[in-house]
């Protein structure tokens, strides 16, 4: 009887064994499990790297903030010291990698889906959503890239798979950039133009990203058809004159300039609490400039927070819109002499942010003043956006000489042009387990 | 009734009940005085039926005391020469009756007061010269089972000579012996008989008697059978109920600390306690053991159990206990028996009752700062600006009491300021927040039974209200029926049923919180009048002011208003039901098969009423006023968060029993398998606008993200809602075999195998078998062994393989999925498991030898145990290079360990007379080291926590605990110093850094007691009788807490140690509290913290209750008890109870004191 009733059992076992033990648990195998890992917003898309920010000076913080942030890394890290500037486990590079997995996790498995559109557009955001977290990498921890060291400069390691377990081994930059470029172009032709959310990413934001990407390498040719190619999908702008620059955030989140939309982390030192704009570029925007009062608020004391994100938050935008890309087709074509066409661009944007009736387009007799024009204009069009710091490693390399400089209770730090600390530090814990080599310091 | 006698009153009363009677008979000494009680309540009759044939004279006694009542009151060594009784009468008198069976016995009686007085015999004279004589006699007899089947192999013994001999395959002897010789018959599993030899005496026809039917034997119950201690190879430690009635208290399982051997509660590496038996058998798995209430593991709430109802507690320690409970079994087993009635029993009832109270908590334990030092914190950081950013936020950030003041000073700042330095506000906390609690519990029982049936009824009712006004309130009832409509079928059912009823109560430390977690020394709860006064919360209290006649909700935190303006209760209802049917098949075999069905909802609806700072922040913080008018995105009113959790149990046993004897072999055995399915869904939902008069609720719009009113950043609605549903399928099978030779020597097998659906693990790793075997030997039994000090002594061995399921550990990546994500409507998901080829399976071995004694007539019995355990593959928390995108830390095979320890249970009687003191030991040694270390991580700060983490090196404990070096107290400016590459140093990145490695950190010891048990005293005079308890951890380290500049500035939590700090030179050589700086640099706390200055031993003796009981008749008990009572000796010297180290407000609960009443009536 007992072997009967056990015969019976374990006849019924197999099913018995093979149910779910939590409703709510998905070995991930079809689309919607594949998107839903994608669409994880605050892991995929809510803590940009904020470090690079923090490192440039659009802002400074008084003696005062400084003694009083909370962190020893921050005020490191705001005085550009050589090591010890991330807390241990909660940092970009922690934010970066957790994305970059969610993203491989997706890729492993997307040939097991049944093929179409749909399949084709998950793919599309997982090799878009890998570029981005590396691209934000290297622009915080690799040197300005660099043609001709590129090969030999140390770049991120390159995780494109799963296996959590294999040893981290860092490529170099130009592989770094490379795999970037390669995620982003074999993101294009699978992207749909119009996204279900800005959240996700789209043909145009992949455009955009390889234009962004290409500017850093300085590869103006190339950074200009790809920013064209986004703007044919995504043009719009939004008119200054339409904002309400009383309110706490005056540009909404999703606003029409948005082609694809995150947010960077907050450090406290950036934190409008505590960030005053730097009062030189706080000058430099015109009366009739909206940005003016859209962009800032005026402190009790004077100085000026910012609070034009494109988040329509306190975080602080990380991700793509009309203007940057505008701004980027207009330097390329500056570069590449087509200064009217590049002034063109420029204007196309700026009448949009002066109060209506007083804009005066902007002209250039010699392509140095264009281009000196499109770099002052893109410094004040994106603002608080974490490009700056890539920007200024790049324009070093161009040889600006731009020498980064702060005063801190008396005591003057400065960051000469293309020092190696351009690179921030990896943070130690990761070296320590890891082994890898840590950025020249 | 008898439970209801303090043991050793020094008097020797039987009462219809064999196993007291057996109980007494191992006293030696006997007072006869005038203290015998007499109860009137007896409704007994005193005629007499009987009908027996060569029963034992104790066999008599017990039915004759089940008819009358009478209590029979002798020596234990009186019936030593008692002949086995045939009788036959038919409602005769007592004293007839008791004539009629003396006339054959070296016996006399007396009756004296509702009691029977036995004493021996004066031998007559005639015998005196006859035994001088010592003519052998030959003797000879047959020895046989109750069922008349001869024993083989039985052992009869001459104890006066030594001689011995076994019985044949008829159960025949004959030995010669001398007149007055003693003869001891005994086999293996039954009670032995001894008689004197005498001359002329006939073939002695002897029934020996299975143990099992004592009930003083001690039963050891592991969930599939009741075998008896002294045939069980594993490893038990058994608690009945008279010792745990020496504890009150709610619940059941809290009762084991002070007296199960082997097992003890850890509170320091965890913030819940943890039942630890025999040490930890896995570092990340389930740490919990598994809990079974009678034959079933529980899984409903454990409070759920009323304590009344349970009559033992059995502590499964080895693999061969354990074992056959499978991969749930890896952390040993609690098997919870319950009371149960028996055939021909006449109704009894029990009462219990008991109120308890505790007196408010001292909060004068917490490490507060004093308001003065705060202050004076508060201005030198306000003068150096600290508070700007603060103050400049967009969020409007808290500002203290004091930073308000000196934001906007004026006439009255200076003296406002020194009067809330006088402030403390845990004399508001005193005052206005806590108060006695009072605990009640009543529980009633009755049982009986008949020729073929039955039955126990109780029920049970707690009232709990806490120290916060609490209320916790418990109703049982439970009904056991077991009916046997044929000699080889009995059926079995029951049912218990338990609602819970809780209601929060007041919000005390930890839920009185200003910023973070924290609250202001100088907090102002009320103002003199008891009025309740608003704290600075979220926001700035300025701020809020500037607020007022924008139409907004009133924004203050009022905390003393918060109990009346949310209601939070819950209910539970537990429903168990069991049936159970028994078979007896020929040959010994008979088949069992159980099913239980449990099931329990819980409920839980908080609603935080309109009037609620959690409701009016909410409203607040979704309003919008960009037009000019106010627009509410949430409406006003209450919120009501409703919740409810279903949990179903199903259990299905068929089991085939074997239990014969042949020869002198005998063989029991078990086999069957077993289903089980529990299933858990829950639910929450939210509704916005509540109106709890007439249930009317608003609407509200999830989808669109709203401006926080203050700070301007988008929040969508929370909604509150959430479903889960898990279900875990188990299907085992099991095989248990105990074989006996001789009675002698046994061997035990077991294995079992289990499968399981949870998630992920690959149909291979499903079936996961775990074996046992062990060994007895009975050396006592031993013919060589006879000695008369040696009354048992017993020699078992075991080894097993058990198992830990981790449901955590996956072969398989998995997601969730959580809400739906505001921005696609379509839920996302996030990561649970991560693929993981470098996972195995965990498993643990271990190994036990045991030494089971009783000496010098009892006085002395206990055990000793010593056990060996080794892990493998553990799994541990490794940190790992977050590059692999998987976070900071997975679940790996770390580590490979190995332990071994030693409990020691012993049990005296010290004194036995008039006044009587039987103390009982229980000490247990355990050690354990890791063997094979695989971190990646092996920087010193990895190892340095609040918990206690693997350690990581191989020969130190899985639970070491480290410290950075320290070099004390720079003398020049008081900061902390530690040890760089054996150089003194103060950079501290480099030393909470990679620069300091686990082998730079100073090794203090285990974080886990190494040596603890309990030491129980009972003390009996008369009416009198006294329990104290002893509690001991010993052989540990704890780190303690101390003062955090970081944490001091920017979270308001700070700690007194900061009034010992390091002010000028010289204090070095006084204090080890650095100096304060500003700024801070967490890196100089995290040193400081982690520094070897803070390490304690935590080696404590608690004293863990006391009980006193009055018998004031037979039938009535009253009892004062008290528990709590705190250490009475500590190794730190600042006054730290090591078991309440770990969390943040904290406080030593006080002592509990209990007046209870126990009554036993039939």
């Amino acid at each position: 009887m007992i072997s009967i009733a056990a015969l019976l059992l374990l006849a019924g076992c197999k099913k018995y064994l093979d149910e779910k033990s939590d409703k709510k648990l998905v070995v991930p195998s079809s689309l919607a499990d594949l998107q839903s890992i994608l669409d994880a917003y605050s892991k995929m898309s809510f803590g940009e790297p904020g470090e690079g920010e923090v490192s440039s000076t659009d802002y400074y913080i008084t003696d005062a903030n400084y003694n009083s942030l909370s962190k020893d890394n921050l005020r490191r890290l705001y005085t550009w010291q050589k090591d010890y500037l991330f807390e241990s486990l909660s940092n970009s590079w922690y934010f970066g990698y957790t994305s970059i997995y969610a993203a491989n996790s997706v890729l492993d498995q997307i040939s097991s889906v049944p093929p179409g559109a749909e399949r084709d557009n998950i793919k599309g955001q997982a090799h878009f959503f890998r570029a981005k977290q590396y691209l934000n990498l290297a622009g915080v921890f690799t040197p300005a890239y660099d043609p001709a060291t590129a090969g030999n400069d140390l770049g991120l390691p390159l995780r494109l798979n799963t296996d959590f377990n294999a040893p981290s081994v860092r490529a170099s930059n130009e592989a770094t950039y490379q795999q970037i470029i390669s995620d982003l172009k074999a993101a294009i032709p699978l992207l749909p133009v119009m996204p279900l959310s800005p959240i996700r990413p789209s043909k145009p934001a992949a455009y955009g990203l390889l234009a962004r990407t290409y500017l850093f390498m300085r590869r103006y040719p190339e950074a200009g058809r790809y920013a064209d190619s986004c703007l044919q999908h995504f043009s719009r702008l939004i008119d200054y004159n339409t904002l309400n620059a009383a309110a706490s955030y005056p540009l909404a989140q999703f606003n029409a300039e948005t082609i694809f939309f995150s947010v960077m982390a907050t450090p406290a030192p950036i934190n409008p609490s505590r960030a005053k704009t730097d009062p030189d570029l706080y000058n430099q925007y015109t009366a009739n400039d909206l940005r003016k009062t859209v962009f800032f608020k005026r402190n009790t004391d004077g100085t000026y927070a910012f609070k034009g994100n494109y988040s329509g938050m306190l975080a602080p935008f990380g991700g793509l819109s009309t203007n940057e890309i505008l701004l980027i087709r207009a330097e390329a074509a500056i570069r590449q002499n087509q200064t009217t066409a590049g002034m063109e661009d420029l204007n196309t944007l700026l009448k949009t942010r002066w109060k209506t009736g007083t804009f005066v387009p902007f002209t250039a007799a010699l392509p140095a003043e264009a281009l000196e024009l499109v770099l002052k204009e893109r410094r004040k069009e994106l603002l608080n956006r974490g490009l700056r710091w890539m920007d200024i490693k790049r324009l070093n390399k161009e040889g600006a000489n731009i020498t980064l400089s702060r005063t801190v209770a008396g005591q003057v730090y400065t960051l000469p042009p293309n020092d190696p600390r351009y690179a921030l530090p990896i943070p130690e814990d990761v070296i320590q387990l890891s082994g890898m080599p840590q950025n020249f310091r | 009734m008898y439970n209801f006698y303090p043991k050793n009153t020094g008097l020797l009363r039987t009462r219809h009940r064999l196993h007291k009677i057996l109980l007494i008979m191992k006293f030696t000494i006997i007072i006869l005085a005038a203290t015998i009680l007499h109860v009137s309540a007896s409704s007994f009759a005193q005629k007499i039926t009987l009908a027996e044939k060569n029963a034992p004279l104790v066999d008599v006694f017990n039915k004759i005391s089940d008819q009358t009542g009478y209590d029979f009151l002798f020596a234990g060594s009186v019936l030593k020469n008692a002949k086995l009784v045939t009788i036959s009468v038919k409602n005769e008198e007592l004293s007839d009756v008791l004539t009629k069976i003396f006339k054959e016995q070296p016996l006399y009686f007396a009756l004296d007061n509702k009691s029977v007085v036995i004493s021996q015999k004066e031998e007559r004279t005639f015998d005196k010269i006859k035994n001088a004589l010592q003519i052998p006699i030959m003797v000879s007899g047959v020895v046989s089972d109750t069922t008349g089947t001869p024993l083989v192999g039985a052992t009869v013994i001459n104890a006066t000579s030594g001689k011995a001999m076994v019985t044949n395959d008829k159960g025949e002897f004959t030995l010669t012996a001398e007149s007055g010789d003693q003869i001891t018959i005994s086999y293996i599993g039954y009670s032995s008989y001894t008689f004197t030899a005498a001359n002329g005496l006939q073939i002695q026809h002897i029934t020996l008697h299975p143990v099992y039917n004592k009930l003083t034997e001690v039963v050891v119950s592991t969930g599939y059978q009741d075998l008896p201690k002294e045939r069980a190879t594993g490893s038990f430690s058994v608690v009945d109920r008279k010792t745990l009635e020496q504890q009150v208290g709610t619940d059941i399982l809290s009762r084991l600390e002070a007296t199960a051997s082997g097992l003890t509660i850890d509170r320091s590496t965890s913030n819940r306690p943890q039942y630890i038996i025999r040490g930890l058998s896995t570092i990340q798995g389930p740490r919990a053991p598994l809990v079974v209430l009678d034959n079933f593991p529980y899984e409903g709430d454990i409070n759920n159990i009323n304590p009344n109802d349970i009559e033992s507690l059995t502590v499964l320690k080895d693999a061969a206990a354990a074992s056959v409970w499978g991969a749930r079994a890896g952390n040993g087993v609690i098997v919870i028996t319950t009371r149960k009635a028996r055939f021909n029993q006449p109704v009894s009832t029990d009462f219990n009752a008991f109120v308890s109270t505790a007196a408010q908590p001292d909060l004068n334990y917490l490490r507060q700062m004093s308001s003065a030092d705060f202050i004076d914190v508060e201005q030198q950081l306000y003068s150096k600006g600290f508070y700007n950013d603060w103050i400049n936020s967009n969020t409007h950030r808290v500002l203290s009491d004091v930073v308000e003041l000196l934001r906007s000073p004026d006439a009255n700042t200076a003296s406002r300021i020194a009067r809330l330095r006088t402030r403390d506000v845990r004399d508001e906390l005193n005052k206005y927040v806590y108060q006695r609690s009072f605990n009640q519990q009543y529980a009633l029982s009755l049982k009986g039974g008949t020729a073929n049936s039955n039955w126990t009824a109780s029920t049970g009712y707690d009232r709990n209200i806490s120290e916060l006004d609490a209320l916790y309130s418990r109703a049982n009832a439970r009904f056991q029926q077991v009916w046997q409509p044929l000699k080889s079928l009995t059926l079995q059912a029951g049912l218990y049923y338990t609602r819970t009823e809780t209601r929060a109560g007041r919000q005390g430390l930890g839920g009185i919180t200003q910023y973070g977690n924290a609250l202001l020394p100088y907090a102002q709860l009320a103002d003199e009048q008891g009025n309740p006064l608003a704290l600075p919360k979220s926001y700035s209290s300025t701020y809020l002011a500037s607020l007022n006649g924008k139409g907004l909700l009133d924004w203050n935190y009022y905390p003393l208003q918060e109990s009346r303006n949310n209601s939070q209760t819950g209910s539970q209802q537990d429903i168990l039901i069991n049936t159970g049917l028994n078979y007896k098949l020929p040959l010994g075999f008979d088949i069992d098969l159980k099913y239980l069905y449990e099931r329990q909802n819980s409920d839980e609806r908080y609603l935080h009423g309109a009037e609620s700072y959690y409701a009016r922040d909410l409203v607040n913080s979704f309003s919008q006023n960009t037009t000019g008018t106010l627009i509410r995105n949430i409406p006003a009113g209450g919120i009501l968060d409703n919740s409810a959790d279903i949990l179903s149990v199903h259990n299905f046993r068929g089991q085939l029993n074997f239990n014969r004897r042949w020869g002198s072999h005998a063989l029991s055995a078990l086999a069957g398998s077993e289903l089980r399915r529990s299933l858990r869904t829950s639910t929450a939902s939210r509704v916005y606008g509540y109106n709890d008069d007439i249930l009317t609720f608003g609407t509200v719009d999830y989808r669109t993200a709203y401006p926080n009113y203050i700070s301007g950043s988008l929040n969508y609605v929370p909604d509150g809602a959430s479903l889960s549903d898990i279900r875990n399928n188990f299907v085992s099978s099991f095989f248990n075999a105990a074989y006996t030779y001789q009675g002698r020597y046994g061997l035990s097998l077991s294995a079992r195998r289990d499968a399981s659906n949870l998630f992920g693990l690959r149909t291979n790793d499903q079936w996961n078998p775990f074996y046992s075997a062990g060994l007895s030997w009975q050396i006592s039994d031993e013919p060589f062994m006879k000695m008369s000090w040696l009354n048992a002594l017993k020699l078992r061995a075991t080894y097993g393989i058990s198992g830990n399921i981790d449901p955590a550990m996956s072969a398989v990546t998995t997601i969730q999925y959580a809400e739906a994500s505001p921005y696609t409507q379509a839920p996302y998901s996030r990561f649970i498991n991560y693929y993981n080829p470098e996972l195995r399976w965990e498993s643990s071995k271990m190994f036990n030898l045991g030494l089971d004694f009783r000496l010098f007539g009892d006085r002395l019995s206990g055990s000793l145990e010593y056990f060996r355990k080794t892990g493998s593959n553990l799994f541990g928390t490794a940190l790992i290079d977050y590059t692999g995108g998987v976070g900071n830390s997975i679940v790996k095979n770390v580590a490979a360990m190995s332990g071994d320890g030693l409990d020691i249970e012993l049990h005296a009687k010290v004194l036995t007379g008039r006044f009587s003191w039987t103390p009982a030991l229980n000490l247990s040694y355990y050690r354990d080291r890791v063997t094979q270390y695989n971190l990646a991580s092996t920087q010193g700060s990895s190892f340095i926590g609040s918990n206690p983490t693997i350690a990581g090196l191989t020969g130190l404990p899985v639970y070491s605990l480290f410290a950075y070096r320290w070099a004390g107290l720079n003398p020049q400016t008081g900061s902390p110093r530690g040890y760089l590459q054996g150089s003194v140093s103060e950079d501290y990145n480099q030393l909470t850094g990679p620069a300091t490695q686990v082998t730079d950190l100073q090794y203090f010891g285990s974080a886990l007691p190494t040596w603890f048990g309990s030491f129980n005293h009972q003390f009996a005079y008369q009416k009198f009788s006294l329990s104290i308890s002893l509690v001991y951890k010993l052989g540990y380290y704890f780190r303690r807490s101390s003062i955090s500049y970081t944490d001091l500035y920017n979270n308001w939590r700070g700690h007194s140690d900061y009034a010992l700090r390091w002010q000028s030179p010289g204090d070095e050589l006084k204090t080890d509290v650095p100096s304060a700086i500003y700024p801070a640099q967490s890196s100089r706390d995290a040193f400081y913290l982690g520094s070897a200055a803070l390490v304690e031993k935590g080696d404590h003796v608690r004293l863990q209750y006391v009980n006193l009981a009055y018998e004031m008749n037979r039938q009535l008990q009253l009892y004062i008890n008290a528990s709590n009572l705190g250490i009475i000796w500590r190794a730190n010297r600042q006054g730290i109870d090591p078991d309440r180290n770990n969390f943040n407000n904290s406080y030593v609960n006080p002592p509990v004191f209990a007046l209870g009443l126990r009554a036993h009536f039939n």
